[in-house]
């Protein structure tokens, strides 16, 4: 995992002498990097002491648990229909959040996409907004604009709305970047406009991309919605909050039951969605897909090929006939209206409530500026800083290596038989589905309040992420040099070392540094819950209305997410 | 295919093209001039700048020096609309077809009409009646009316090209571009694709700059065969009379990559021109 170990490649436009070929040189900048990932690493380990991880304690906790549980008594649900009240609610609110997102980020990706943009300066601003509404986490988002119209739908829509915009414009950005520009050099060599090309270049190739970011994100947001009820945002989070601090586990525990349902009902459902309407094939990637394949399956058998009509004339042409994709084309097309118009309206938004609020906005700014540490000391909360990065760092190197043999397990080309890949697979997703939030909640009774409860949630959260996109990224590798290992007679465990693992290590490096990044976002949040780090203060701040300590809090996670993204940026470059 | 009709207008003029990309020189001060009517082909091995020259026929490159006429404008100097308008009268066919894969053959071909359009255009429901059926016309015309409403990656790259060949002729064009319209097509469909391109370029009395591979074909096609080496204008004759003995000796020359050869090349070349 160490700088040194890539693919030799001639640079330079020179042909090389034959006799002598040219030693690789090492430049300064790897030797940097190098030395960088091995710091990280001796860190995260010095950070695993420190969030001090102790079996025997938790052992002797497991006597709480039982405790708890027992308390807890059996798990209680609301009455249903307020429960199917509460369920709509949260869907459409996450999914106006989401397609705000989505709707925002379309000019930000172009003004991002280095073939799309029209200058250098448009870029760097477009970036710079992706990252700063990647930074800004959306549970701060939402206390300013519960803050800002009290109650009602509108703080969590434009909460996940506006941070969302930074992932969103983001993968939509690697999408314009990645289309064939061939079709748009045709479009523009008939003579077609920027805009032109746009659309019927690099929209129609970009959109299944799209669509399936769009879902992507709001699988992730519906999971964030639990903390953001956290912070006074309606919708079962809400109430599992409520439950919760009024010590009904019961029922707490009976929310959390259908958030998690509701998380894999919603990745079954996107799955379906994706396969359906973009025609991308369920590979077999996670439940849902599983269920998707089995589906059709069954039902493919039955339909014979439908007969193409017969186009025999221009003016027979005229008429598109409905054929099975059109009838598809339109019924997704109409079902799509159909869940925006029912999410909208479900979410009861008070419009009005967009134009008074501007009134209300420089008396919230004067609370939040200027920044100040309050009633606490500054090492303190420096201090709760540093826990919240170590948690992160203990989080990560944890989830490293739990990572690299499930998700390796979790290839295809790696498993030694399909029951252990499918095995693996459904270990993931069902790691997946469960929001990290409920796991830290799990964890703190077992564990106890504090770093602990947190850093085992997010590794083991992370385990879902990382593991499948490790698996993915396996799966990925060419096969060739596979092939030729296993043709020479080596054996499975040196195929994987000799061929698998080195081709995906690039990919390892890359996603474990966006683990890094999501857990550091992700363990500012936990705190919230009583999971360790800054985010403990973060909340008490709010509820204190000690807004400055709020601002200040939240630049000191600013500064330390936008470090490591620039990290994560430079060790991309250096490993290109 | 007429080389005896009286000298008509020259409707392509390139003087002096030199086009670098960083430290590589593309074309370095390539000339060509090409009547109306006339079927000139291009030949050179790859690298040699073949599609760079194309491409700053429709305006797509800028050259580094000198100057591009073409219809009686300036490339150089075009911006915007009139840019544009320039390139809806130059078809351009491309070697990998470059149809968007997602989109159906018609709105395909239609892409050919967005020069006549303002503004954006998605879906088939966004462009009008009279678009759609001089589109489905010239699908008729390739021989594809059938798969209209089929997404264009469903098809075979020999039918792809035809789509393509429909949305250049969507553009009414008057000068014809192709850049090795068949080099990744099977010889069946090659030999299609080919056919079609000939009798569409006879039956429009299209101007055609195109370049290929095939000896034989150039030579029965072509009225004159411009060979590129190294970016440079190596060659340049009438193919009437020569033989395709001749022509192959020629087309190795012009495919030879030994330097000994450059000094010979420039003095037939020079010969050839006359």
């Amino acid at each position: 995992m160490t700088a040194v170990t890539e693919r030799p490649r001639t640079t330079g436009a020179a042909p090389a002498p034959v006799t002598a070929p040219p030693r690789r040189r090492v430049s300064p900048e790897r030797v940097a990097a190098g030395l960088t990932l091995v710091a990280l690493l001796v860190a995260s380990l010095v950070a695993l002491r420190s969030v001090d991880i102790d079996p025997a304690r938790m052992l002797q906790s497991w006597a709480n648990a039982e405790r708890f549980f027992g308390r807890v008594g059996a798990i209680e649900f609301p009455p249903l229909g307020e429960l199917l009240q509460l369920t709509a609610l949260t869907l459409g609110l996450v999914i106006c959040g989401t397609l705000l997102a989505a709707v925002l980020s379309v000019p930000v990706a172009v003004l991002a996409a280095s073939n799309t943009t029209p200058g250098p300066g448009w870029r760097a601003a477009a970036r710079f907004v992706t990252v700063l509404a990647r930074a800004v986490p959306d549970v701060v988002l939402a206390m300013v604009f519960v803050l800002l119209f009290s109650l009602g739908t509108l703080p969590g829509i434009l909460a996940i709305g506006l941070h969302s915009v930074g992932m969103i414009s983001k993968l939509f950005a690697d999408a314009i970047e990645q289309i064939d520009e061939g079709p748009r050099t045709a479009i523009r060599a008939a003579g077609g406009s920027r805009l032109q090309q746009f659309t019927a270049g690099v929209l129609p190739q970009v959109l299944p991309s799209w669509v399936a970011t769009v879902l992507h994100r709001n699988d992730i947001n519906l999971r964030g919605s639990v903390i953001l009820g956290y912070v006074g945002v309606v919708g079962l989070g809400m109430e599992m909050s409520f439950a919760f601090k009024s010590l009904d586990y019961g029922l707490g525990l009976g929310y959390a039951l259908v958030i998690f349902v509701l998380c894999v009902v919603m990745e079954i459902v996107s799955s379906s969605v994706r396969a359906a309407m973009l025609g991308i094939a369920p590979t077999g990637r996670g439940l849902g897909d599983r269920v998707v394949r089995r589906a059709t399956r069954r039902r493919g058998a039955g339909h014979p090929a439908p007969s193409r009509p017969a186009i025999t004339t221009v003016e027979s042409a005229l008429r598109r006939p409905w054929d099975r994709a059109r009838r598809r084309d339109v019924s997704w097309g109409w079902l799509a209206v159909a869940v925006v118009v029912a999410s909208i309206a479900v979410c009861d938004i008070a419009w009005s409530d967009l134009v008074t609020v501007w009134a209300k906005v420089p008396a919230v700014a004067t609370q939040f500026w200027p920044p100040s540490f309050g009633s606490y000391e500054a090492s303190t909360m420096v201090a709760a800083m540093g826990e919240t990065i170590a948690i992160a760092l203990a989080a990560t190197v944890l989830t490293l290596v739990a990572s690299i043999v499930v998700g390796s397990l979790a290839a295809r080309n790696v498993a030694p038989s399909r029951g252990v890949r499918s095995g693996m697979r459904l270990l993931l997703v069902g790691i997946r589905g469960v929001p990290e939030v409920i796991l830290a909640i799990v964890l703190i009774v077992v564990t106890g309040l504090g770093t602990q409860a947190g850093t085992l949630a997010l590794a083991l959260g992370g385990v879902g992420l990382l593991g499948k996109l490790l698996a993915d990224s396996f799966e990925e590798v060419s096969p060739g040099p596979e092939r030729a290992l296993s043709a020479t007679g080596a054996s499975r465990v040196q195929v994987y070392a000799g061929a698998t693992l080195p081709q995906g290590t690039r990919a390892l490096i890359g996603h474990t540094f966006y683990m890094l990044d999501t857990n550091l976002r992700a363990a500012t949040l936990l705190g919230i819950v009583g999971a360790g780090g800054v985010g403990y203060y973060l909340l008490n701040a709010s509820q204190g209305s000690n807004y400055g300590t709020v601002t200040a809090i939240v630049l000191m996670i600013l500064v330390t997410v936008l470090a490591v993204e620039g990290l994560a940026i430079w060790m991309r470059r250096v490993f290109r | 295919m007429n080389p005896h009709t009286a000298p008509a207008e020259t409707v392509v003029r390139l003087e002096g093209i030199t086009k670098r990309f960083g430290e590589t020189l593309a074309l370095d001060d390539a000339s060509i001039s090409v009547r109306r009517g006339e079927v000139v082909v291009l030949l050179g091995l790859s690298g040699s700048g073949k599609s760079t020259l194309l491409r700053h026929v429709d305006g797509l490159e800028r050259p580094t020096d000198g100057r591009v006429t073409v219809l009686g404008r300036e490339v150089t100097e075009l911006t915007g609309r009139a840019l544009r308008r320039l390139r809806s009268e130059v078809g351009f066919i491309f070697q990998q077809f470059e149809l968007v894969p997602s989109l159906t053959v018609l709105e395909n071909v239609l892409t050919g009409s967005l020069a006549t359009v303002r503004g954006p255009r998605l879906g088939l429901w966004s462009y009008g009646r009279a678009a759609k059926a001089e589109a489905l016309a010239r699908l008729e015309r390739v021989g594809l009316l059938d798969r209209a409403y089929q997404r264009a990656d469903t098809l075979s790259g020999g039918q792809q090209q035809r789509v393509a060949i429909a949305r250049a002729l969507m553009q009414r064009p008057q000068v014809l571009l192709a850049d090795e319209p068949v080099a990744s097509l099977d010889p069946e469909s090659s030999d299609q694709v080919m056919a079609l391109i000939r009798e569409i370029a006879a039956d429009e009395g299209l101007t055609v700059i195109c370049s290929l591979h095939q000896v034989d074909l150039a030579l029965s096609w072509a009225d004159r065969i411009v060979g590129l080496r190294h970016g440079r204008v190596v060659l340049d004759t009438e193919t009437e009379g020569l033989s395709k003995a001749q022509v192959m000796e020629i087309y190795g020359r012009v495919a030879t990559s030994t330097d000994q050869m450059a000094a010979i090349e420039l003095e037939l070349a020079g010969d050839a021109v006359r």
